[in-house]
């Protein structure tokens, strides 16, 4: 067995088992939060880079996803193993005119359009108070352990549930960098005029893209309203949540299939220690660690961190003995 | 008679602002034939294209393709009905390798990604580029960035290609190879346009020419005819050019 097969074997396992090895439930919880922001990184990649448009209101679609299913659930008492599919084609469906109206724009114009649709929503919501519950925000019913009812007692299955989203959005995501649409998306972000030119429908790629990244998003929305049992109107359309996402995958590397993976490992364990070591003594402190992070990123490694990572791995490949087994 | 006609421009107006870039301009391009099309800086070559491809839409004035009424089609559509151009000033997607790039033009005809590439190597060879396939596009000379660019518009399957100062830059050698490169396309059954400053090179390919200035024709013939042109030369080649 080539250290090709042995090491990624390894690595899945290693996550597999992971839980089991904390210490306890709030080292799980930044385990589940770094899965829940592979995904949104990944998603946010589909559009924001291989599509190079720079989107700074996904919130909209996580929070569209969010607020969609707690209330079905608390409406109509609906399955959220049900409701998680209604979450992500609500955000599927708020894509279509997003994008037709918002893809007329280019570069920084887009990104302005964005933050506005989140913020529209955000303010909505905290407007419509009779149906959302206003700054209040929602409650999902706490049912104890119902795994019907996508609820646990313990932190594991969630971590399992989140585990399988990224991994899901990676393979999605691979698969999609190989086909026309990834291809499209890439030329695209290069010079939409020369796409354009070359019989490229920028603005039906585009469109596409922005349908599955809000999916996926709206779908991490349910799951993130079902894990932490509350949902506020800042806390899933805020801005600097849109930020966080966007931050996750320009830190791991744009356009790349794991660099948000990456992404999202580095900033959550950054920012769940910095809350941890000045425990709430110096609110905020954790938004500077974003800061210097990216600035950090952007001046050294303006790629990403990804491509510096992947050395590091072919490196430690090339250095690793093939296993005994394949031999025979 | 119709029936050969690939390109029938007809009555093109376009203003921007108070000036006006392209005045009543109607020409036609016959199917297998290469047309040149000439005329001093700002003269309205680039408008035209931009025109014929969409990426402009005419105040008035109609462009046919095939027979069929293109104006104002944008300009993927204009492309995928078969006619693609190359842009004066190259837009390579710079970060991509030199492969890459023409895969994005092929994957027009080819949708499965394994046949676009297959096919963007054969085009490589076609333009002498397939030694360069793994470079990144950014890192190409000059040079190669035209062929690139020529190598991307010949991905889309075109029937008709519009060259927009193809060989601006080129040494001799290198004109003569843009050249026979040219007239290969066309001995593929290809239908070019080719706006040009390089004399020596629209004289030789051409079969027509089509002389512009402020934006309107003021010449069409055949090289020979336009060459002695006196409207022609006064506009644009210059008194230099009735000696050779």
């Amino acid at each position: 067995m080539s250290p090709r097969t042995y090491v990624p074997a390894g690595f899945l396992v290693f996550l597999l088992v992971l839980p089991h090895l904390l210490p306890n439930p709030f080292y799980v919880h930044i385990a589940v939060m770094m899965a829940v922001f592979a995904v949104l990184g990944g998603t946010w990649n589909i559009i924001g880079g291989y599509g190079g448009q720079l989107s700074l209101g996904h919130a909209a679609f996580f929070g569209t996803g969010a607020y969609v299913s707690t209330l079905l659930v608390n409406a109509y008492g609906i399955s959220p193993w049900i409701t998680l599919w209604l979450g992500g084609l609500a955000a599927l469906l708020l894509s279509v005119p997003v994008g037709i109206i918002c893809f007329r724009l280019q570069g920084p114009y887009f990104a302005i359009a964005s933050i506005g649709l989140a913020e529209a929503l955000r303010l909505l919501v905290l407007h419509f108070r009779d149906i959302t519950n206003g700054a209040q925000g929602l409650t999902v019913p706490f049912k104890g352990n119902a795994p019907w009812l996508l609820q646990f007692d313990s932190k594991f299955p969630y971590y399992y549930l989140a585990l399988v989203m990224a991994v899901g959005v990676v393979l999605i995501v691979r698969r999609m960098e190989r086909s026309r649409l990834g291809h499209y998306l890439v030329a695209i972000g290069q010079n939409q005029d020369a796409a354009e030119a070359l019989g490229i429908n920028s603005s039906r790629a585009k469109a596409k893209a922005l349908a599955l990244s809000a999916f996926l998003t709206g779908v991490a929305g349910v799951f993130y309203a079902q894990y932490t049992y509350v949902i506020h109107p800042d806390s899933v359309f805020g801005l600097g949540l849109s930020i966080q996402i966007a931050l996750v995958a320009i830190v791991g590397g744009v356009g790349t299939v794991l660099g948000p993976v990456l992404g999202a490992v580095i900033m959550e364990f950054f920012i769940q220690f910095t809350q941890i070591a000045f425990a709430g003594q110096y609110p905020g402190l954790e938004l500077m660690v974003y800061g210097g992070l990216l600035v950090a990123v952007i001046l050294w490694r303006p790629r990403g961190v990804i491509p510096w990572f992947a050395r590091l791995y072919e490196g430690l490949v090339a250095r690793l003995p093939a296993a005994r087994g394949a031999q025979a | 008679m119709t029936a050969s006609l690939m390109l029938e421009v007809d009555g093109l107006v376009k203003q921007f602002g108070g000036v006006q870039a392209v005045l009543d301009l109607s020409f036609h391009v016959r199917e297998g034939e290469i047309l040149g099309v000439i005329g001093p800086n700002g003269s309205g070559k680039t408008t035209t294209f931009n025109l014929i491809t969409g990426v402009y839409r005419p105040d008035r004035g109609r462009v046919r393709f095939a027979g069929h009424d293109i104006t104002g089609l944008p300009p993927y559509e204009v492309c995928a009905r078969g006619i693609c151009r190359t842009f004066q000033i190259a837009k390579p997607f710079r970060e991509l390798t030199v492969l890459r790039n023409v895969i994005m033009g092929t994957l027009l005809r080819h949708p499965d990604p394994a046949a676009a590439e297959a096919r963007g190597h054969e085009i490589l060879q076609t333009v002498g580029l397939e030694g360069r396939a793994r470079m990144v596009a950014g890192s190409l000379t000059t040079i190669d960035q035209r062929r690139l660019e020529v190598a991307r518009a010949l991905g889309t399957g075109p029937r008709l290609l519009l060259l927009d100062e193809t060989m601006a830059g080129l040494n001799p050698t290198e004109t003569e190879e843009a050249i026979r490169l040219i007239a290969s396309l066309r001995n593929q059954g290809l239908t070019v346009v080719v706006v040009e400053h390089v004399m020596r090179a629209i004289m030789s390919l051409s079969d027509r020419i089509v002389v512009l200035d402020q934006g309107t024709k003021i010449a069409e013939g055949q090289p020979k005819e336009i060459s002695s042109d006196p409207r022609v030369i006064q506009a644009y080649l210059g008194v230099e050019y009735r000696r050779a």
